[in-house]
Protein backbone atom coordinates (compact mmCIF):
# COMPACT_ATOMS: atom_id res chain seq x y z
CA UNK A 1 0.00 0.00 0.00
CA UNK A 2 2.80 2.82 0.59
CA UNK A 3 4.42 4.09 -2.14
CA UNK A 4 7.71 4.39 -0.08
CA UNK A 5 9.93 7.73 -0.16
CA UNK A 6 10.16 7.89 -3.60
CA UNK A 7 9.26 10.99 -4.40
CA UNK A 8 10.86 14.72 -4.37
CA UNK A 9 8.66 16.60 -2.87
CA UNK A 10 5.60 16.04 -0.48
CA UNK A 11 2.62 18.26 -0.68
CA UNK A 12 0.01 18.52 1.89
CA UNK A 13 -3.60 19.30 0.73
CA UNK A 14 -7.06 19.82 2.06
CA UNK A 15 -10.45 18.76 0.47
CA UNK A 16 -12.80 21.31 2.09
CA UNK A 17 -16.51 22.43 1.37
CA UNK A 18 -19.75 21.86 2.09
CA UNK A 19 -21.50 18.68 2.68
CA UNK A 20 -22.61 16.42 -0.08
CA UNK A 21 -20.40 18.33 -3.08
CA UNK A 22 -18.76 15.31 -3.36
CA UNK A 23 -15.12 15.80 -1.74
CA UNK A 24 -14.56 12.75 -1.14
CA UNK A 25 -15.39 11.33 -4.54
CA UNK A 26 -13.43 13.86 -5.91
CA UNK A 27 -10.48 11.94 -3.77
CA UNK A 28 -11.82 8.96 -4.40
CA UNK A 29 -11.59 9.80 -8.43
CA UNK A 30 -7.85 11.04 -8.50
CA UNK A 31 -6.43 8.47 -6.17
CA UNK A 32 -8.06 5.63 -6.89
CA UNK A 33 -10.28 6.07 -10.27
CA UNK A 34 -12.66 5.51 -8.62
CA UNK A 35 -16.52 7.21 -8.47
CA UNK A 36 -19.13 5.63 -6.08
CA UNK A 37 -22.52 7.29 -5.52
CA UNK A 38 -23.32 5.63 -2.96
CA UNK A 39 -20.93 7.05 -0.65
CA UNK A 40 -21.24 7.19 3.72
CA UNK A 41 -20.68 10.73 4.80
CA UNK A 42 -16.88 11.38 6.15
CA UNK A 43 -16.59 11.75 9.82
CA UNK A 44 -13.94 14.20 10.63
CA UNK A 45 -11.15 13.38 8.28
CA UNK A 46 -9.92 10.74 5.63
CA UNK A 47 -6.94 10.19 4.09
CA UNK A 48 -5.10 9.37 0.77
CA UNK A 49 -2.26 9.71 -1.44
CA UNK A 50 -1.10 9.92 -4.75
CA UNK A 51 2.36 10.59 -6.56
CA UNK A 52 2.37 12.69 -10.27
CA UNK A 53 4.61 14.02 -12.36
CA UNK A 54 5.43 17.98 -12.37
CA UNK A 55 8.45 19.34 -14.45
CA UNK A 56 10.22 15.76 -13.87
CA UNK A 57 10.13 15.73 -10.59
CA UNK A 58 7.84 13.50 -8.15
CA UNK A 59 5.31 14.91 -6.56
CA UNK A 60 3.46 13.17 -3.77
CA UNK A 61 0.36 14.58 -2.53
CA UNK A 62 -1.01 14.19 0.59
CA UNK A 63 -4.80 14.86 0.46
CA UNK A 64 -7.05 15.31 3.82
CA UNK A 65 -10.69 14.97 3.09
CA UNK A 66 -12.52 16.66 5.58
CA UNK A 67 -16.03 16.66 7.32
CA UNK A 68 -17.92 19.49 5.49
CA UNK A 69 -20.63 19.64 8.68
CA UNK A 70 -20.00 22.99 10.53
CA UNK A 71 -19.58 20.70 14.18
CA UNK A 72 -16.59 19.10 12.72
CA UNK A 73 -14.92 22.50 12.25
CA UNK A 74 -13.28 22.88 15.36
CA UNK A 75 -11.83 19.10 14.42
CA UNK A 76 -11.04 19.80 10.44
CA UNK A 77 -9.50 23.11 11.32
CA UNK A 78 -6.12 21.08 12.99
CA UNK A 79 -5.27 19.94 9.52
CA UNK A 80 -5.31 22.76 7.57
CA UNK A 81 -2.08 23.16 9.45
CA UNK A 82 0.77 22.63 7.68
CA UNK A 83 -1.52 22.25 4.30
CA UNK A 84 0.36 24.06 1.29
CA UNK A 85 -3.15 23.69 -1.01
CA UNK A 86 -6.74 23.43 -0.32
CA UNK A 87 -9.68 22.64 -3.17
CA UNK A 88 -12.48 24.38 -2.20
CA UNK A 89 -15.02 22.17 -3.48
CA UNK A 90 -18.74 23.54 -4.32
CA UNK A 91 -21.68 21.56 -6.34
CA UNK A 92 -22.88 23.68 -9.23
CA UNK A 93 -25.92 22.52 -9.22
CA UNK A 94 -26.38 24.03 -4.92
CA UNK A 95 -26.10 27.59 -5.06
CA UNK A 96 -26.10 27.68 -1.27
CA UNK A 97 -22.77 25.75 -1.45
CA UNK A 98 -21.25 28.35 -3.46
CA UNK A 99 -22.41 31.51 -1.19
CA UNK A 100 -20.44 29.56 1.62
CA UNK A 101 -17.61 29.70 -0.17
CA UNK A 102 -16.71 33.25 0.92
CA UNK A 103 -17.27 31.60 4.80
CA UNK A 104 -15.11 28.93 3.57
CA UNK A 105 -12.20 31.13 2.88
CA UNK A 106 -12.69 32.89 6.32
CA UNK A 107 -11.96 29.54 7.44
CA UNK A 108 -8.74 29.54 5.80
CA UNK A 109 -7.48 32.81 6.05
CA UNK A 110 -8.09 32.24 9.95
CA UNK A 111 -6.60 28.56 10.22
CA UNK A 112 -4.03 27.98 7.18
CA UNK A 113 -0.84 29.34 6.29
CA UNK A 114 -1.03 32.72 4.80
CA UNK A 115 0.76 31.82 1.55
CA UNK A 116 -1.58 28.14 0.91
CA UNK A 117 -2.21 27.77 -2.57
CA UNK A 118 -6.51 27.33 -3.17
CA UNK A 119 -8.37 26.64 -6.10
CA UNK A 120 -11.54 26.74 -6.33
CA UNK A 121 -13.94 23.65 -7.96
CA UNK A 122 -16.99 23.64 -9.26
CA UNK A 123 -17.74 19.85 -8.97
CA UNK A 124 -20.81 18.17 -10.21
CA UNK A 125 -20.46 19.82 -14.11
CA UNK A 126 -22.07 16.59 -15.45
CA UNK A 127 -25.37 17.88 -13.78
CA UNK A 128 -26.05 20.63 -16.56
CA UNK A 129 -29.44 20.45 -16.36
CA UNK A 130 -29.52 21.51 -12.87
CA UNK A 131 -26.54 24.39 -13.21
CA UNK A 132 -27.55 27.05 -10.46
CA UNK A 133 -23.95 28.77 -10.44
CA UNK A 134 -22.49 29.93 -13.61
CA UNK A 135 -18.97 29.26 -15.06
CA UNK A 136 -18.54 33.19 -15.50
CA UNK A 137 -19.67 34.41 -12.02
CA UNK A 138 -17.06 31.50 -10.16
CA UNK A 139 -14.57 32.43 -12.40
CA UNK A 140 -14.49 36.24 -11.97
CA UNK A 141 -15.57 35.45 -7.95
CA UNK A 142 -12.00 33.31 -8.10
CA UNK A 143 -9.99 35.80 -10.09
CA UNK A 144 -11.44 38.88 -7.50
CA UNK A 145 -10.02 36.57 -4.65
CA UNK A 146 -6.91 35.26 -6.24
CA UNK A 147 -8.02 31.49 -6.47
CA UNK A 148 -7.66 29.43 -9.12
CA UNK A 149 -10.51 27.81 -10.55
CA UNK A 150 -11.73 24.58 -12.61
CA UNK A 151 -14.94 22.79 -13.14
CA UNK A 152 -15.19 19.19 -12.49
CA UNK A 153 -17.23 16.31 -12.57
CA UNK A 154 -15.69 13.17 -10.29
CA UNK A 155 -18.82 11.46 -11.72
CA UNK A 156 -17.56 11.64 -15.47
CA UNK A 157 -14.15 11.85 -14.17
CA UNK A 158 -13.64 15.38 -16.31
CA UNK A 159 -11.26 17.46 -15.04
CA UNK A 160 -9.95 15.63 -11.71
CA UNK A 161 -6.80 14.88 -12.90
CA UNK A 162 -6.54 18.74 -14.31
CA UNK A 163 -7.66 20.00 -10.89
CA UNK A 164 -4.80 18.52 -8.77
CA UNK A 165 -2.58 18.86 -11.64
CA UNK A 166 -3.06 22.59 -11.77
CA UNK A 167 -3.07 22.80 -8.05
CA UNK A 168 0.25 20.35 -7.40
CA UNK A 169 1.94 22.42 -10.11
CA UNK A 170 1.45 25.58 -8.49
CA UNK A 171 2.42 24.59 -5.04
CA UNK A 172 5.60 22.95 -6.87
CA UNK A 173 6.58 26.51 -8.49
CA UNK A 174 6.04 28.62 -5.22
CA UNK A 175 8.06 25.76 -3.25
CA UNK A 176 10.88 25.25 -5.57
CA UNK A 177 11.26 28.77 -6.53
CA UNK A 178 11.55 29.51 -2.54
CA UNK A 179 13.96 27.19 -2.50
CA UNK A 180 16.07 28.80 -4.93
CA UNK A 181 15.33 32.22 -3.15
CA UNK A 182 17.15 30.57 -0.36
CA UNK A 183 19.50 28.61 -1.74
CA UNK A 184 21.00 31.03 -4.03
CA UNK A 185 20.42 34.11 -2.36
CA UNK A 186 23.57 35.02 -4.27
CA UNK A 187 22.89 34.47 -7.74
CA UNK A 188 19.17 35.11 -7.03
CA UNK A 189 17.85 36.14 -10.81
CA UNK A 190 16.07 39.53 -10.91
CA UNK A 191 12.28 39.54 -11.28
CA UNK A 192 12.29 37.30 -14.25
CA UNK A 193 11.58 33.80 -13.75
CA UNK A 194 14.08 31.25 -13.97
CA UNK A 195 11.75 28.62 -13.42
CA UNK A 196 10.01 28.25 -16.36
CA UNK A 197 6.24 26.10 -15.74
CA UNK A 198 5.96 24.36 -18.44
CA UNK A 199 2.78 22.02 -18.74
CA UNK A 200 3.84 18.62 -16.92
CA UNK A 201 5.88 16.17 -18.78
CA UNK A 202 3.14 13.59 -17.63
CA UNK A 203 1.98 12.33 -21.01
CA UNK A 204 -2.17 12.05 -19.51
CA UNK A 205 -4.04 14.86 -21.49
CA UNK A 206 -3.58 18.05 -19.67
CA UNK A 207 -5.65 20.75 -17.73
CA UNK A 208 -8.01 20.25 -21.00
CA UNK A 209 -11.63 22.17 -20.22
CA UNK A 210 -12.12 25.12 -18.25
CA UNK A 211 -9.39 25.00 -16.10
CA UNK A 212 -8.13 28.83 -16.17
CA UNK B 1 -38.58 -13.01 1.09
CA UNK B 2 -41.87 -14.28 2.48
CA UNK B 3 -42.76 -12.78 5.94
CA UNK B 4 -45.18 -13.24 8.38
CA UNK B 5 -46.35 -10.10 9.44
CA UNK B 6 -48.50 -9.36 12.77
CA UNK B 7 -50.45 -6.21 13.15
CA UNK B 8 -49.74 -6.86 17.10
CA UNK B 9 -47.59 -3.92 18.06
CA UNK B 10 -46.62 -5.24 21.66
CA UNK B 11 -43.25 -7.09 21.13
CA UNK B 12 -43.80 -8.66 24.24
CA UNK B 13 -47.19 -10.56 22.76
CA UNK B 14 -44.88 -11.22 19.68
CA UNK B 15 -42.10 -13.04 21.78
CA UNK B 16 -44.78 -15.42 23.11
CA UNK B 17 -46.61 -15.84 19.83
CA UNK B 18 -43.31 -17.23 18.69
CA UNK B 19 -42.06 -19.19 21.71
CA UNK B 20 -45.14 -20.93 21.18
CA UNK B 21 -44.26 -21.62 17.68
CA UNK B 22 -40.62 -22.44 18.49
CA UNK B 23 -40.60 -26.19 18.97
CA UNK B 24 -37.31 -26.93 20.51
CA UNK B 25 -38.04 -24.18 23.02
CA UNK B 26 -41.42 -25.69 23.80
CA UNK B 27 -39.73 -28.94 24.40
CA UNK B 28 -37.15 -26.72 26.74
CA UNK B 29 -40.17 -25.32 27.80
CA UNK B 30 -41.41 -28.21 29.04
CA UNK B 31 -37.88 -29.68 30.58
CA UNK B 32 -37.04 -32.11 27.39
CA UNK B 33 -34.20 -32.76 25.42
CA UNK B 34 -34.09 -31.65 21.53
CA UNK B 35 -35.53 -34.59 19.98
CA UNK B 36 -33.10 -34.54 16.94
CA UNK B 37 -30.38 -33.93 19.43
CA UNK B 38 -29.56 -37.74 19.49
CA UNK B 39 -28.23 -37.56 16.12
CA UNK B 40 -25.90 -34.49 16.11
CA UNK B 41 -22.57 -34.93 16.89
CA UNK B 42 -21.77 -34.68 20.68
CA UNK B 43 -20.65 -31.45 20.68
CA UNK B 44 -23.15 -29.53 18.81
CA UNK B 45 -25.53 -31.12 20.77
CA UNK B 46 -23.63 -29.60 24.05
CA UNK B 47 -23.36 -25.99 22.03
CA UNK B 48 -27.08 -26.40 21.24
CA UNK B 49 -27.71 -27.30 24.79
CA UNK B 50 -25.55 -24.74 26.20
CA UNK B 51 -27.63 -21.84 23.87
CA UNK B 52 -30.84 -23.30 24.53
CA UNK B 53 -30.14 -23.63 28.07
CA UNK B 54 -29.64 -19.52 28.05
CA UNK B 55 -32.58 -18.85 26.11
CA UNK B 56 -34.44 -20.64 28.61
CA UNK B 57 -32.61 -18.68 31.45
CA UNK B 58 -33.38 -15.35 29.19
CA UNK B 59 -36.86 -16.24 28.75
CA UNK B 60 -37.36 -16.82 32.57
CA UNK B 61 -35.86 -13.86 33.72
CA UNK B 62 -38.10 -12.22 31.10
CA UNK B 63 -41.72 -14.09 32.15
CA UNK B 64 -40.86 -12.50 35.84
CA UNK B 65 -44.16 -10.21 36.62
CA UNK B 66 -40.91 -7.64 38.13
CA UNK B 67 -38.16 -8.69 35.88
CA UNK B 68 -34.97 -8.86 38.11
CA UNK B 69 -32.64 -6.27 36.20
CA UNK B 70 -29.21 -7.18 37.42
CA UNK B 71 -29.67 -10.85 36.32
CA UNK B 72 -31.14 -9.45 32.77
CA UNK B 73 -28.13 -7.40 32.81
CA UNK B 74 -25.80 -10.33 33.71
CA UNK B 75 -27.48 -12.34 31.43
CA UNK B 76 -27.19 -9.55 28.11
CA UNK B 77 -24.03 -9.19 28.66
CA UNK B 78 -22.75 -12.24 27.19
CA UNK B 79 -25.21 -11.59 24.04
CA UNK B 80 -29.00 -11.95 23.45
CA UNK B 81 -30.62 -14.35 21.62
CA UNK B 82 -31.85 -12.59 18.23
CA UNK B 83 -35.50 -12.91 18.53
CA UNK B 84 -35.40 -12.02 22.34
CA UNK B 85 -33.42 -8.45 21.78
CA UNK B 86 -36.59 -6.62 20.67
CA UNK B 87 -37.52 -6.62 24.36
CA UNK B 88 -34.52 -7.19 26.16
CA UNK B 89 -32.89 -4.08 24.53
CA UNK B 90 -35.70 -1.55 25.54
CA UNK B 91 -35.99 -2.71 29.00
CA UNK B 92 -32.06 -2.63 29.33
CA UNK B 93 -32.63 1.56 28.06
CA UNK B 94 -35.28 1.92 30.22
CA UNK B 95 -37.85 2.74 27.70
CA UNK B 96 -39.79 -0.69 28.89
CA UNK B 97 -40.68 -0.81 32.46
CA UNK B 98 -39.60 -4.07 34.23
CA UNK B 99 -43.02 -4.62 36.02
CA UNK B 100 -45.10 -6.78 33.16
CA UNK B 101 -48.04 -5.35 34.13
CA UNK B 102 -47.11 -1.44 32.90
CA UNK B 103 -45.43 -2.35 29.92
CA UNK B 104 -48.03 -2.68 27.18
CA UNK B 105 -49.75 1.12 28.68
CA UNK B 106 -46.22 2.59 28.91
CA UNK B 107 -45.61 1.62 25.23
CA UNK B 108 -49.43 2.72 24.02
CA UNK B 109 -48.46 6.10 26.08
CA UNK B 110 -44.87 6.76 25.01
CA UNK B 111 -45.54 5.90 20.85
CA UNK B 112 -48.58 8.32 21.12
CA UNK B 113 -46.20 10.96 22.45
CA UNK B 114 -44.46 10.28 19.80
CA UNK B 115 -46.69 10.55 17.20
CA UNK B 116 -48.09 13.92 18.47
CA UNK B 117 -44.14 14.96 18.70
CA UNK B 118 -43.85 14.29 14.81
CA UNK B 119 -47.39 16.10 14.20
CA UNK B 120 -46.05 19.32 16.36
CA UNK B 121 -42.94 19.29 14.54
CA UNK B 122 -43.43 19.01 10.93
CA UNK B 123 -47.16 20.67 11.29
CA UNK B 124 -47.92 23.15 8.38
CA UNK B 125 -47.53 26.32 9.94
CA UNK B 126 -44.09 25.76 11.76
CA UNK B 127 -40.88 26.29 9.86
CA UNK B 128 -38.47 23.36 9.79
CA UNK B 129 -34.83 24.23 10.98
CA UNK B 130 -33.37 24.43 7.92
CA UNK B 131 -29.56 24.12 9.07
CA UNK B 132 -30.24 21.05 10.70
CA UNK B 133 -33.32 19.50 7.89
CA UNK B 134 -30.88 19.99 5.05
CA UNK B 135 -27.99 18.15 6.46
CA UNK B 136 -30.61 15.39 7.90
CA UNK B 137 -31.67 15.46 4.01
CA UNK B 138 -28.27 14.77 2.77
CA UNK B 139 -27.46 12.35 5.06
CA UNK B 140 -30.38 10.14 5.06
CA UNK B 141 -29.83 8.75 1.89
CA UNK B 142 -26.54 8.03 2.06
CA UNK B 143 -27.43 6.27 5.34
CA UNK B 144 -26.62 2.43 5.37
CA UNK B 145 -26.07 3.04 1.14
CA UNK B 146 -26.61 -0.44 -1.01
CA UNK B 147 -28.66 -1.97 1.85
CA UNK B 148 -32.47 -2.86 0.40
CA UNK B 149 -34.27 -1.72 3.62
CA UNK B 150 -32.76 1.84 3.79
CA UNK B 151 -32.95 2.43 0.66
CA UNK B 152 -36.84 2.53 0.76
CA UNK B 153 -38.39 6.06 0.79
CA UNK B 154 -40.84 4.64 3.87
CA UNK B 155 -37.57 3.86 5.69
CA UNK B 156 -35.61 7.05 5.00
CA UNK B 157 -38.56 9.06 5.71
CA UNK B 158 -38.98 7.42 8.89
CA UNK B 159 -35.04 7.97 9.98
CA UNK B 160 -35.64 11.75 8.97
CA UNK B 161 -38.15 12.27 11.63
CA UNK B 162 -36.45 10.68 14.48
CA UNK B 163 -33.62 12.60 13.44
CA UNK B 164 -35.36 15.79 13.12
CA UNK B 165 -37.26 15.60 16.25
CA UNK B 166 -34.38 14.41 18.49
CA UNK B 167 -32.27 17.42 16.76
CA UNK B 168 -35.37 19.57 17.71
CA UNK B 169 -35.55 18.65 21.03
CA UNK B 170 -31.52 18.85 21.78
CA UNK B 171 -30.49 22.24 20.51
CA UNK B 172 -27.39 22.21 22.07
CA UNK B 173 -26.12 19.57 19.38
CA UNK B 174 -28.79 19.83 17.48
CA UNK B 175 -28.02 16.94 14.35
CA UNK B 176 -24.22 15.49 13.85
CA UNK B 177 -23.33 13.79 11.34
CA UNK B 178 -23.04 9.79 12.36
CA UNK B 179 -26.29 10.16 14.62
CA UNK B 180 -27.80 8.48 11.66
CA UNK B 181 -25.57 5.92 11.72
CA UNK B 182 -26.47 5.17 15.56
CA UNK B 183 -30.45 5.02 14.76
CA UNK B 184 -29.86 2.36 12.20
CA UNK B 185 -29.33 -0.68 14.79
CA UNK B 186 -32.95 0.29 16.73
CA UNK B 187 -34.82 0.45 13.45
CA UNK B 188 -33.36 -3.35 12.44
CA UNK B 189 -33.82 -4.68 15.72
CA UNK B 190 -37.18 -3.89 16.44
CA UNK B 191 -38.24 -4.54 13.03
CA UNK B 192 -36.97 -8.10 13.30
CA UNK B 193 -39.48 -8.30 16.19
CA UNK B 194 -42.35 -8.33 13.07
CA UNK B 195 -40.62 -10.22 10.41
CA UNK B 196 -39.14 -13.59 9.54
CA UNK B 197 -36.92 -12.64 6.64
CA UNK B 198 -33.65 -10.78 7.39
CA UNK B 199 -34.56 -7.18 8.17
CA UNK B 200 -31.96 -5.65 5.62
CA UNK B 201 -33.73 -6.67 2.81
CA UNK B 202 -37.46 -5.93 4.00
CA UNK B 203 -39.72 -3.94 1.99
CA UNK B 204 -41.01 -2.05 4.78
CA UNK B 205 -43.88 -0.65 3.03
CA UNK B 206 -45.81 -3.71 3.54
CA UNK B 207 -45.66 -3.08 7.20
CA UNK B 208 -49.23 -1.76 8.49
CA UNK B 209 -48.78 1.73 9.06
CA UNK B 210 -48.84 1.16 13.39
CA UNK B 211 -46.35 -1.56 13.21
CA UNK B 212 -44.00 1.49 11.39
CA UNK B 213 -44.96 3.80 14.01
CA UNK B 214 -44.23 1.78 16.90
CA UNK B 215 -41.01 0.80 15.22
CA UNK B 216 -40.52 3.86 14.95
CA UNK B 217 -40.98 5.67 17.95
CA UNK B 218 -38.88 2.75 19.74
CA UNK B 219 -36.41 3.39 17.74
CA UNK B 220 -36.85 7.25 18.68
CA UNK B 221 -36.32 6.63 22.21
CA UNK B 222 -34.04 4.06 22.57
CA UNK B 223 -31.77 6.49 20.27
CA UNK B 224 -32.83 8.97 22.59
CA UNK B 225 -31.36 6.89 25.56
CA UNK B 226 -28.09 6.18 23.89
CA UNK B 227 -27.12 9.39 23.06
CA UNK B 228 -28.49 10.94 26.46
CA UNK B 229 -24.96 9.07 27.45
CA UNK B 230 -22.69 10.52 25.04
CA UNK B 231 -24.17 14.18 24.45
CA UNK B 232 -21.01 15.64 25.42
CA UNK B 233 -19.42 14.16 21.82
CA UNK B 234 -22.43 16.12 19.69
CA UNK B 235 -22.07 19.66 21.11
CA UNK B 236 -20.08 22.77 19.51
CA UNK B 237 -16.20 21.52 19.97
CA UNK B 238 -16.99 17.62 20.73
CA UNK B 239 -15.32 17.71 24.35
CA UNK B 240 -16.82 14.42 25.21
CA UNK B 241 -14.81 12.71 22.00
CA UNK B 242 -11.69 14.74 22.75
CA UNK B 243 -11.68 13.85 26.24
CA UNK B 244 -12.29 10.45 25.21
CA UNK B 245 -9.55 10.21 22.78
CA UNK B 246 -7.20 11.93 25.12
CA UNK B 247 -7.86 8.81 27.68
CA UNK B 248 -7.12 6.42 24.98
CA UNK B 249 -3.85 7.28 24.22
CA UNK B 250 -2.79 7.64 27.74
CA UNK B 251 -4.34 4.35 28.49
CA UNK B 252 -2.98 2.96 24.96
CA UNK B 253 0.41 4.07 26.29
CA UNK B 254 0.06 2.06 29.40
CA UNK B 255 -0.94 -1.42 27.37
CA UNK B 256 1.18 -1.10 24.62
CA UNK B 257 4.27 1.09 25.47
CA UNK B 258 5.72 -0.43 22.03
CA UNK B 259 2.70 0.84 19.85
CA UNK B 260 2.27 3.83 21.33
CA UNK B 261 6.02 4.75 21.11
CA UNK B 262 6.10 3.83 17.24
CA UNK B 263 2.96 5.72 16.95
CA UNK B 264 4.37 8.81 18.28
CA UNK B 265 7.38 8.30 16.07
CA UNK B 266 5.70 8.20 13.13
CA UNK B 267 3.47 11.18 14.08
CA UNK B 268 0.88 9.55 14.10
CA UNK B 269 -2.51 11.27 16.55
CA UNK B 270 -4.95 9.50 18.19
CA UNK B 271 -7.54 11.88 16.30
CA UNK B 272 -6.14 11.46 13.21
CA UNK B 273 -8.40 7.96 13.73
CA UNK B 274 -10.03 7.48 16.79
CA UNK B 275 -12.32 10.31 16.41
CA UNK B 276 -14.49 8.05 13.93
CA UNK B 277 -14.20 5.90 16.71
CA UNK B 278 -15.82 7.48 19.14
CA UNK B 279 -18.20 9.60 16.99
CA UNK B 280 -19.86 6.74 15.34
CA UNK B 281 -19.04 4.20 18.23
CA UNK B 282 -16.82 2.14 15.95
CA UNK B 283 -19.88 1.88 13.49
CA UNK B 284 -17.80 2.49 10.59
CA UNK B 285 -15.62 -0.11 11.53
CA UNK B 286 -17.32 -2.94 12.19
CA UNK B 287 -20.72 -4.18 10.41
CA UNK B 288 -24.10 -3.68 11.77
CA UNK B 289 -24.53 -7.23 12.99
CA UNK B 290 -21.57 -6.55 14.80
CA UNK B 291 -22.49 -3.22 16.44
CA UNK B 292 -25.82 -5.16 17.67
CA UNK B 293 -23.91 -7.62 18.98
CA UNK B 294 -21.63 -5.24 20.64
CA UNK B 295 -24.47 -3.01 22.09
CA UNK B 296 -25.84 -6.26 23.62
CA UNK B 297 -22.85 -5.76 26.23
CA UNK B 298 -22.70 -2.10 26.30
CA UNK B 299 -26.48 -2.09 27.10
CA UNK B 300 -26.15 -4.20 29.93
CA UNK B 301 -22.84 -2.41 31.34
CA UNK B 302 -25.09 0.86 31.74
CA UNK B 303 -26.08 4.26 30.90
CA UNK B 304 -22.43 5.32 30.56
CA UNK B 305 -20.77 2.37 28.69
CA UNK B 306 -21.29 4.38 25.14
CA UNK B 307 -18.47 6.45 26.94
CA UNK B 308 -16.72 5.18 29.56
CA UNK B 309 -16.56 1.09 28.26
CA UNK B 310 -16.30 1.73 24.78
CA UNK B 311 -13.01 3.80 25.51
CA UNK B 312 -11.98 0.92 26.36
CA UNK B 313 -13.07 -1.56 23.57
CA UNK B 314 -11.71 0.95 21.09
CA UNK B 315 -7.97 0.37 23.24
CA UNK B 316 -8.10 -2.86 23.15
CA UNK B 317 -9.64 -2.93 18.87
CA UNK B 318 -6.44 -0.69 18.19
CA UNK B 319 -4.34 -2.98 20.41
CA UNK B 320 -5.42 -5.86 18.36
CA UNK B 321 -3.29 -4.54 15.38
CA UNK B 322 -0.55 -3.71 17.15
CA UNK B 323 2.29 -5.89 15.62
CA UNK B 324 1.23 -5.17 12.03
CA UNK B 325 1.05 -1.45 13.13
CA UNK B 326 4.23 -1.62 14.23
CA UNK B 327 5.44 -2.48 10.52
CA UNK B 328 3.98 0.59 8.58
CA UNK B 329 5.04 4.01 8.50
CA UNK B 330 3.07 7.56 8.83
CA UNK B 331 0.78 6.67 5.72
CA UNK B 332 0.54 3.16 6.05
CA UNK B 333 -1.02 3.37 9.29
CA UNK B 334 -3.39 5.80 9.03
CA UNK B 335 -4.93 3.81 5.31
CA UNK B 336 -4.95 0.40 6.89
CA UNK B 337 -6.85 2.27 10.66
CA UNK B 338 -9.10 3.89 7.67
CA UNK B 339 -10.44 0.77 6.27
CA UNK B 340 -9.64 -2.21 8.61
CA UNK B 341 -9.98 -5.94 7.49
CA UNK B 342 -13.03 -6.72 9.73
CA UNK B 343 -15.01 -7.69 7.06
CA UNK B 344 -15.11 -11.31 7.83
CA UNK B 345 -15.81 -10.73 11.54
CA UNK B 346 -18.33 -12.92 13.64
CA UNK B 347 -19.99 -12.71 17.22
CA UNK B 348 -17.02 -14.59 18.28
CA UNK B 349 -14.24 -11.73 17.07
CA UNK B 350 -16.52 -9.15 19.07
CA UNK B 351 -16.80 -11.02 22.40
CA UNK B 352 -13.08 -11.37 22.19
CA UNK B 353 -12.59 -7.65 21.85
CA UNK B 354 -15.03 -7.39 24.66
CA UNK B 355 -13.62 -9.62 26.88
CA UNK B 356 -10.23 -7.71 26.61
CA UNK B 357 -12.20 -4.49 26.72
CA UNK B 358 -13.57 -5.98 30.27
CA UNK B 359 -9.98 -7.14 31.56
CA UNK B 360 -8.34 -3.41 30.56
CA UNK B 361 -11.85 -1.36 32.27
CA UNK B 362 -11.51 -3.75 35.19
CA UNK B 363 -7.86 -3.12 35.64
CA UNK B 364 -7.56 0.31 34.80
CA UNK B 365 -11.17 1.79 35.17
CA UNK B 366 -10.69 3.11 39.06
CA UNK B 367 -6.82 4.11 38.77
CA UNK B 368 -7.98 7.33 37.95
CA UNK B 369 -4.30 8.74 39.06
CA UNK B 370 -3.02 6.83 35.56
CA UNK B 371 -4.97 9.42 34.09
CA UNK B 372 -3.46 13.05 33.86
CA UNK B 373 -6.03 15.40 33.75
CA UNK B 374 -9.23 12.63 34.74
Amino acid sequence: MAEGSNYDYLFKVVLIGDSGVGKSNLLSRFTRNEFNLETKSTIGVEFATRSINVNGKVVKAQIWDTAGQERYRAITAAYYRGAVGALLVYDISKHATYVDVTRWLKELRDHADSNIVIMLVGNKSDLKHLRAVPTEEAKAFAAENGLSFIETSALDASNVEAAFQTILTDIYRIVSSKSLEQSADAIKAPTGDTITVTPSVDTTQQQGGKCC
Amino acid sequence: MRSTLTHDTDPLQLIRRRLGKSKSLHDSLSGRASPDGSESPELLQRERSIRTNRRQKFINCLLQEDINMPELRKLAWQGIPDELRPIVWPLLLGHMPSISGLRSSTLKRKREEYASLVEVTFARDRQLDQQIWHQIEIDVPRTRPGVRLWMHACTQRSLERILYVWAIRHPASGYVQGINDLATPFFQVFLSAYVDSEAEDFDPTILPPSVLNAIEADSYFCLSRLLDGIQDNYIAGQPGIHRSVKRMAELVARIDPPLAAHLASQNVEFMQFAFRWMNCLLMREISVRNTIRMWDTYLAEGADAFSQFHLYVCSAFLVKWSEKLRQMDFQGIIMFLQSLPTQSWTDHDIEMLLSEAFVLSSTWHNAQSHFSGR
